[in-house]
């Protein structure tokens, strides 16, 4: 472990915190497609700017394996010259990136002043309900994680309902919910509302 | 050099232009508290500790991060800034433990002093302060083979960050979670894995970061005496400061009780390695030789006095049957005056210059190819001085001692009689078990060893010689960049152990040479004359060593109230804990202690 | 005033490139173009236009600053980080009209001399990247965006770039570390991004209704710019208005409309059966106005008369049923949550307001804390690496200025004297 000429480690003697740390899970390589994607963007950058991919190169992680673990925070880090230390000082301050296994539907919740305003804690409170979890945690069946975010930036059409990073659901009522999580868990995505500024939606 | 003039406290001060308000102020003995600025890393701003009211500017600015301009008016003392200062402390401690009792930093550590001098009277805090470990509490970690982090401890100053990104080059710490959530941490809690640890302990202005080695060993009011020296495990000569402990007459163990980095802008900066920082127990090591030893009849060998053992050097020598069955293996660790007398000796004895060899180890060390402190792969201080001196000093392509010739004479038994001088650390003489292997086969007749450690070479020899390892004695080296630089005598060798010098004047003076010196000193002043047209050496004759730095007796002169620390640091009492109210807001009006089941 | 930005922005497919060239589309650059970069910058000078995001900086006097004599490449970074609770203006820009963002790019780019414009977008609009990709790509195909551009033998790229959930990325320099590739945390100022910047190269971070209006400049002028506004606020403006009122939305109008007129006007006044409590005129971050102040121009040099800022000019309308205690609460879970934790004052500063709201809000609370709570907001405002740390106190500052019975009821009784029945059952545990 250690190459410390004085200081001998053995890792399994001392303290540890109890911090929770990144799973370490499978072994990790972006698929080619994921692989091309971000070799593609990292053009869009100066070739001394390679960690700039960074987001984009975690978001394809958790598009691949659904959340961060430590060996694809290696495998991230080898691409973008960077240390995992590095990729973890980035990863874990933006809230988007999961550190660690999610639901299949993470149902994002807005939960700042406008929405707020328009019933968001009754909506959070609802799904709650609906999905016999907390917000922040995930249901036993693996199938729904739920979490309260802060403002998405449609305060007009509030309570704004996030799925999985990308798909909204708008003006969102409490007596709505228990049919969007069974409409979620039968059709994914496909039942948000999605933006309401997409008027040429059929 | 263009120069400023500012205006601090209305105090007018004229500065190196370039230069910050902070530092423009501490060049001035003005007094501005700071954590996130390390002189020797880049400005973060974001402590804001140092805010100071600038005049025109409508808003306090941060001293760290604003170059100082002709003309510029500060003040660190409106009420203004002092309110303002003191609600930053505020914030800075109400999470921060009030541990300071068991905290390695205590005494030493900038949160401490600043805020006693800065911070508000009390904290109106009044909830649970945060911990980073949940159940249980465990915020001592282990942060990699040299250090422990305590994170409750942490105030985020990032220098530990920076110092890692900017000067190790190898970014292992990072920071995780944000906002009021944020932690210090490597990655899946592996630790810092770097020969330059330790200096992330001199960065940490708090009692975060502490050294394995340091923890619960003494603390500044039990070490007073400090002696500023350098550093000679390597050839880069880094400037140290050796830390003493001072202690009662009965009480065991080191006074040597920490060595730490001295800034030296044309050395090692701020920094030094983990080499020279932690390999220093040797020292005062159950190892060290501390009797002239000489092999009985029986073949062991056996303690006897530096009368008898002198004298037996000389005869072994006398009877080697001339020069050229006599040999000299030096190691790169010899002092300018050790070199000296060394040579003197040689001249006495009719050495050939063959008979003299100068050996070292080289290692190359492993750190970040971008590395801003590089720690130099030879493991000797003073190879530039025996070169100058005359010595041999001759590197294989590798760089390694080329002992070829010389290791064929020896054990072609063309070298009867070896006298090794071996003042370092075990095993920077380079490999030597050619020589004991030679001496055991009996090719090698007579081996004598002048040296600090039992090392198997040592076990071997015929004749041991204790010697001064480099923080016992006044002793001079020239480092990689052709750089004089002094070690300062800071402990006494130990037992009947003696300063190099003087063995090897005794030495010379039973085999007859002329030798008058009476101190190290002495010895520098007739280099200096020989070497007199050599710039390098102009300053040698008048070479200052530091000395242990007078603080008297701390715990006797201390205020009576502080006896207690002298009953925690010094008896076996079971340990206190402060057993604070929740809610009490001011925990000062008297400090509870109880003792713990 | 009629829309200029959001004209188009109902009629189906107005965010195509084909819609867009149908309607002056690209014929801003095209002028630009014709013109030498300097006078695109004494232009937008002239026409006043001042930054959109919230500091109402003046665009031209930005680009002027940005270092012209240098070897070292330039760009523009569009911060498309809409995060400040209660805006949604760029939002709809973005989805309806992204020509006009690149167009407003471009011109940005010719004017400092970039050759790339990042659009720094915020991780949640995913359904927006998709549009701007998809019509970016087209605008490539077509020569208006890339290599010779409209054969003029002018050059620039555009890329998008997604962030991933952080508040603090709306801050300029935080947004350049962001693109960076690090930790969305604000820079030291100076030296102002116009100096050092992206790669420590000279940017300009401007926003994106801002960019959005550098197309109608060129074409219509300087003049014709001013003119749609009262002095020094000219130009159209998005207004976003939301909470109470009957007709939550985005509004275009000229910064001499009341705030009275955009709300009971624009968004149909409040909900039925329910009086106006206090609004936030200008995003989460600002000064509480109370009903009887309203009758001023939603300008940012009025609002700022009147103790408040216009700010990103997000409209947050409250009822009476609104719970001031609550909602200081609301928003300082917010600046807690969202807190880059890099200086002091703000990172143990926001947390310490939150949990003793908290404790108010829960009936805990002792008198004392209500004047705690002004003490520690006035100690992070003003004393932080960015504005977040003013951002942060504001709500706490704010409410107990103008509602301090409120809070004074809380602490006598024990519980909230104002529960509304969109709240939930009781206080959410903070987490």
């Amino acid at each position: 472990m250690s190459f410390h000429p004085l200081m001998l480690y053995d890792p399994e003697r001392f303290q540890r915190s109890e911090r929770r740390l990144l799973e370490e899970g499978e072994p990790f390589t972006f698929a080619p497609e994921r692989r091309a994607a971000l070799d593609e963007l990292l053009t869009k950058y100066p070739p001394d700017r390679k960690r700039s991919a960074i987001l984009a190169a975690l978001y394809l992680v958790q598009e691949q394996q659904g959340y961060l673990t430590a060996n694809a925070v290696r495998h991230v880090g080898g691409i973008l010259e960077m240390t995992p230390a590095e990729v973890e000082d980035v990863a874990t301050y933006y809230v988007m990136f999961f550190k660690e296994k999610v639901g299949k539907h993470v149902v994002q919740v807005c939960r700042t002043l406008s929405c707020a305003l328009a019933g968001a804690e009754r909506v959070t409170e609802a799904l709650s309900h609906t999905l016999g979890i907390a917000p922040g945690e995930t249901d036993p069946s693996g199938m729904f994680t739920l979490l309260e975010f802060e403002c998405l930036g449609a305060c007009d059409r509030a309570p704004v309902v996030m799925v999985n990073n990308e798909d909204w659901h708008e003006r969102v009522r409490p007596e709505d919910c228990g049919r969007l999580v069974e409409d979620i868990r039968a059709r994914g995505p496909a039942a948000s509302s999605g933006c309401h500024l997409r008027i040429e939606r059929p | 050099m263009d120069t400023v003039t500012l205006t601090i406290d209305g105090r007018e001060v004229t500065v190196e232009k370039g230069k910050t308000v902070l530092q423009a102020a501490i060049d001035n003995g003005v007094q501005i508290p700071y954590y996130c600025y390390h002189p020797g890393l880049g400005i973060d701003g974001s402590c804001r500790v140092c805010i100071v009211k600038i005049e025109k500017l409508p808003k306090l600015q941060t001293s760290c991060s604003t170059p100082v301009a002709e003309g510029m008016v500060v003040s660190t003392q409106t009420p203004e800034v002092v309110e303002a200062r003191a609600s930053v402390f505020e914030f800075l401690l109400i999470n921060h433990p009030l541990d300071c009792p068991v905290c390695d930093k205590g005494g030493e550590c900038p949160l401490q002093d600043f805020s006693y001098s800065f911070g508000p009277n009390e904290s109106r805090m009044e909830f649970p302060r945060r911990v980073f470990d949940g159940e249980g509490v465990r915020a001592d970690v282990d942060f990699g083979p040299t250090l422990m982090l305590n994170r409750n401890r942490c105030i985020l100053c990032t220098r530990c960050v920076r110092f890692m990104r900017e000067i190790d080059t190898d970014p292992q710490i990072n920071i995780v979670d944000r906002g009021y959530g944020s932690e210090i941490a490597t990655f899946q809690e592996e630790g810092v894995h770097s020969l330059l640890s330790g200096n992330l302990m001199d960065v940490c202005p708090v009692g975060a970061i502490t050294t394995r080695d340091y923890r619960f060993k003494s603390r500044p009011w039990d070490n007073p005496d400090a002696v500023d020296t350098i550093c000679t495990l390597c050839e880069k000569g880094c400037n140290t400061t050796a830390w003493l402990k001072a202690k009662p007459e009965w009480a065991k163990g080191a006074r040597l009780i920490r060595i730490t980095p001295r800034f030296n802008p044309d050395v090692n900066d701020y920094w030094m390695c983990d080499i020279g920082r932690f390999d220093y127990r040797w020292i005062e090591g159950d190892n060290r030789l501390q009797k002239p030893l000489l092999r009985s009849e029986a073949g062991v060998l056996e303690p006897t006095d530096w009368r008898n053992v002198v004298g037996k050097v000389a005869d072994r020598v006398t009877a080697a049957g001339g020069p050229s069955a006599l040999g000299f293996l030096v190691s790169g660790h010899a002092s300018l005056e050790e070199l000296a007398l060394i040579g003197r000796l040689g001249g006495t004895l009719g050495l050939r210059e063959e008979g003299v060899a100068v050996g070292w180890r080289r290692r190359e060390k492993p750190q970040a190819p971008g590395a801003k402190f590089k720690i130099p792969p030879v493991d000797a201080p003073n190879l530039m001085g025996a070169a100058d001196m005359g010595f041999p000093v001759r590197p294989t392509s590798s760089g390694d001692a080329d002992l070829a010739a010389f290791r064929g004479d020896v054990e072609a038994g063309r070298i009867t009689v070896l006298y090794v001088f071996d003042p370092g650390p075990e095993g920077t003489l380079g490999d030597v078990s050619w020589i004991v292997e030679a001496r055991q086969s009996g090719r090698l007749q007579h081996l004598i060893v002048q040296g600090v450690l039992m090392t198997p070479l040592a076990a071997a020899a015929d004749i041991v010689l204790p010697g001064a390892a480099w923080v016992e004695k006044d002793a001079a080296y020239v480092n990689e960049q052709g750089r004089l630089q002094g070690a300062a005598r800071a402990i006494a060798p130990p037992g009947e152990a003696m300063e190099d010098w003087q063995i090897l004047v005794n030495v010379g003076l039973a085999l007859g040479a002329p030798l008058t010196y009476t101190s190290s000193q002495e010895v520098r002043a007739e280099i200096a004359a020989g070497l007199g047209d050599n710039p390098r050496y102009a300053g040698l004759a008048e070479l200052a060593f530091a000395r242990p730095t007078a603080a008297g007796n701390w715990l006797k002169t201390s205020n009576p109230s502080e006896r207690w620390k002298w009953d925690f640091m010094f008896q076996d009492l079971p340990p206190v804990k402060f057993v604070g109210k929740p809610g009490a807001t001011s925990w000062m009006n008297g400090i509870p202690l109880t003792e713990v089941e | 005033m009629e829309p200029v930005l959001t004209r188009y922005i109902r009629e189906p497919n107005s965010y195509t490139l084909d819609f867009f060239l149908k309607h002056d589309g690209y014929n801003g650059l095209k002028a630009a173009l014709g013109m030498e970069p300097n006078a695109v910058i004494d232009l937008v000078k002239a026409s006043g236009l001042r930054g959109r995001g919230g500091a109402g900086f003046p665009t031209g006097l930005k680009w002027q600053f940005v270092l012209k004599d240098t070897p070292l490449p330039k760009y523009i970074c569009c911060n498309a980080d809409e995060s400040e609770p209660g805006t949604f203006k760029d939002h709809v820009l973005m989805e309806r009209n992204p020509h006009l963002l690149f167009e407003g790019c471009l011109i940005g780019c010719r004017a400092i001399g970039a050759k790339v414009a990042y659009i720094y977008i915020r991780g949640e609009f995913f359904h927006v990247q998709k549009v701007l990709e998809a019509e970016l790509a087209k605008a490539y195909a077509q020569g208006y965006v890339g290599k010779n551009i409209m054969g003029t033998g002018f050059d620039c790229d555009i890329v998008i770039h997604r962030g991933a959930g952080a508040y603090e990325a709306g801050e300029e320099t935080a947004l350049i570390e962001s693109l960076e590739g690090k930790r969305a945390q604000p820079r030291i100022k100076p030296p102002f991004p116009a100096v050092s910047g992206l790669y420590n190269c000279p940017t300009a971070v401007n926003n994106v209704e801002t960019l959005c209006n550098l197309p109608s400049i060129l074409l219509n002028g300087a003049e014709w710019f001013t003119s749609l506004g009262p002095e020094k606020n000219g130009g159209p403006k998005l207004f976003c208005v939301s909470g109470h009122v009957k007709k939550p939305g985005t509004y275009e109008a000229s910064m001499s409309t009341t705030l009275h007129e955009l709300i009971y006007g624009h968004a149909g006044g409040i909900r039925d059966g329910h009086q106006l409590k206090a609004i936030i005129p200008g995003g989460s971050s600002v000064p509480i106005l109370l009903p009887h102040e309203l009758e001023i121009p939603a300008s940012f040099d009025a609002v700022a008369q009147v103790g408040s800022m216009l700010g990103s000019a997000g409209i947050i309308v409250m009822d009476e049923t609104t719970c001031m205690v609550w909602a200081a609460r609301n928003l300082l879970y917010f600046y807690k949550h969202e807190s880059c934790g890099k200086c002091t004052p703000c990172r143990e500063g926001g947390d310490w307001l939150h949990r003793i709201l908290t404790k108010i809000e829960n009936g805990e609370g002792e008198m004392r804390d209500i004047d705690l709570l002004t003490s520690i907001g006035s100690n992070i405002a003003g004393k932080t690496l960015c504005a977040f740390g003013d951002a942060a106190a504001t709500p706490a500052l704010t409410t107990v200025k103008h509602f301090r019975p409120e809070f004074e009821a809380h602490v006598r009784e024990g519980r909230c004297t104002v529960p509304a029945d969109w709240r939930a059952a009781r206080t959410p545990v903070a987490h």
